[in-house]
């Protein structure tokens, strides 16, 4: 029913991935998360098909600010559970792991930083459990039901990709979004591909274990009787009401969530947000960008904390 | 145009069904579930034998469709090569094949849904098959 990855890190990555493993049981699954340093939690999550690698320039800069750093791997990626039935995923599923993961570590005065699917699950965690929130910040996602872009509704290569068989295909056998997807979405590609394309296709060794990175293409809502679609109604109308303090980070290259549509809209769901902020980057901004990007949050939180003390 | 053609039931015996590519959402779009309920006459065979195809490298596939309570049949379908019972079979062999049986698939949708969209896709992701 599962596959177990407890051990599975390829040793050419511990050196550049040298967090101590831990693991919780949420919602009846195994999650991997790292937990470093002290101070407010700062929640770095991450979407299709990464894990918490792809925050691996952050967590430094950010432990030695002052800040307790945890990142989870999604349940399906990285070096968490990966269960091999479909039926296994669901949005509302996904929510309820990191719930349980917060709950687990009794979290408070969480700045939850959200990424690609780690947005839908995360704000849904953050609109939720609002007594644990102190901040969020959002990068290249999305939070309401229609289509999140044209590129979504196109069928090349985006709905193809992740067509009925042509997606277990593409991205199972021959791991067309953990490989050269990641690729083509990174600006310095020869960078990525010489320090940390193998981070995340090594972590997904078998067609069957990288089944959520089609099975979550498929709940994003392209029409009103789709899965998720009152979901992200939910969620887009607890966000336009939310007053947490939000920052806003995108990257300048992004074409599948990009910034001129996706970062003014959750402006304008929340006026109040610092930013948008744009940096170096297509759609996995912290591949190239990932020290600013500490920089960014750390400094939103510093003033966060100038504001409480003057209070 | 994709070499691929539906054949009659395939006599199993000295034969073993190699496991290929499962789909468990085939109504994810749901002219895709159309599409194999008429091409194997699901509507009035259901659950009672398997449909199968013949693909460019001559190798008979079984195509095993699934039913889930309370959604649309077929929900989804186990795409096996009918091999030879104690033999490996060929990766490569086994792959394009697959990608035959896709174009197949995407020729058969029709409407939006175009095989040149498929080879276009694949090469994007630089798939062997896919290869002009």
């Amino acid at each position: 029913m599962t596959i177990q990855s407890d051990s599975v890190l390829p040793a050419t990555l511990r050196d550049r991935w040298p967090y101590a493993p831990r693991y919780a049981n949420v919602n009846g699954w195994r999650m991997h998360y790292v937990d470093e340093g002290e101070g407010d939690p700062v929640v770095l999550l991450h979407g299709n098909p990464t894990w918490g690698f792809l925050y691996r320039d952050m967590i430094a800069p950010l432990v030695s600010a002052g800040r307790r750093v945890i990142v989870p791997d999604m349940i399906g990626f990285g070096l968490s559970e990966k269960p091999t039935r479909e039926q296994a995923h669901t949005l509302d599923g996904h929510t309820a792991n990191l719930t349980a993961l917060m709950r687990r570590l009794d979290l408070t005065r969480i700045a939850l930083v959200c990424h690609d699917w780690g947005g839908p699950t995360g704000l849904s965690f953050a609109m939720s459990n609002p007594e644990r929130i102190r901040a969020l910040t959002v990068m290249s996602t999305w939070a309401w039901p229609m289509p999140p872009a044209e590129f979504h509704t196109r069928i090349f290569p985006w709905r193809m990709m992740h067509a009925p068989l042509v997606g277990p295909y593409l991205l199972g056998n021959h791991k067309a979004l953990a490989g050269r997807g990641v690729y083509l979405s990174v600006v310095d590609r020869e960078k990525f591909a010489a320090t940390a394309q193998s981070a995340y296709e090594d972590v997904l060794p078998d067609p069957a274990s990288r089944l959520l990175t089609w099975v979550w293409p498929r709940w994003i809502p392209l029409d009103r009787e789709a899965r998720a679609f009152q979901r992200f109604e939910w969620l887009e109308r607890k966000l336009s009401q939310s007053t947490f303090p939000t920052q806003i980070i995108w990257g300048r290259e992004d074409e599948v969530f990009d910034a001129e549509t996706f970062s003014n809209r959750f402006k304008r769901m929340m006026p109040h947000a610092e930013g948008p902020h744009i940096v170096t980057g297509r759609h996995f901004l912290q591949e190239d960008s990932g020290v600013e990007i500490a920089w960014l949050i750390g400094t939103f939180l510093d003033h966060l904390d100038a504001k409480e003390k003057a209070l | 145009m994709t070499g691929v053609s539906v054949i009659d039931k395939q006599d199993m015996s000295g034969k073993r069904l190699e496991f290929g590519l499962a789909e468990d959402r085939l109504g994810h779009y749901p002219e895709f579930r159309t599409f194999f309920a008429n091409a194997f006459d699901l509507e009035h065979k259901g659950l009672s034998e398997p449909g199968f195809v013949r693909t460019p490298s001559g190798t008979p596939y079984a195509l095993v469709f699934v039913g889930r309570s309370g959604e649309p049949f077929p929900c989804g379908v186990e795409i096996s090569a009918v091999v030879d019972a104690l033999e490996p079979i060929d990766g490569e062999m086994l792959d394009r094949d697959l990608w035959a049986v896709l174009r197949w698939m995407i020729a058969g949708v029709g409407g939006a849904w175009t095989v040149e969209d498929l080879d276009r896709t694949g090469r994007l992701y630089r798939v062997p098959a896919a290869a002009p």
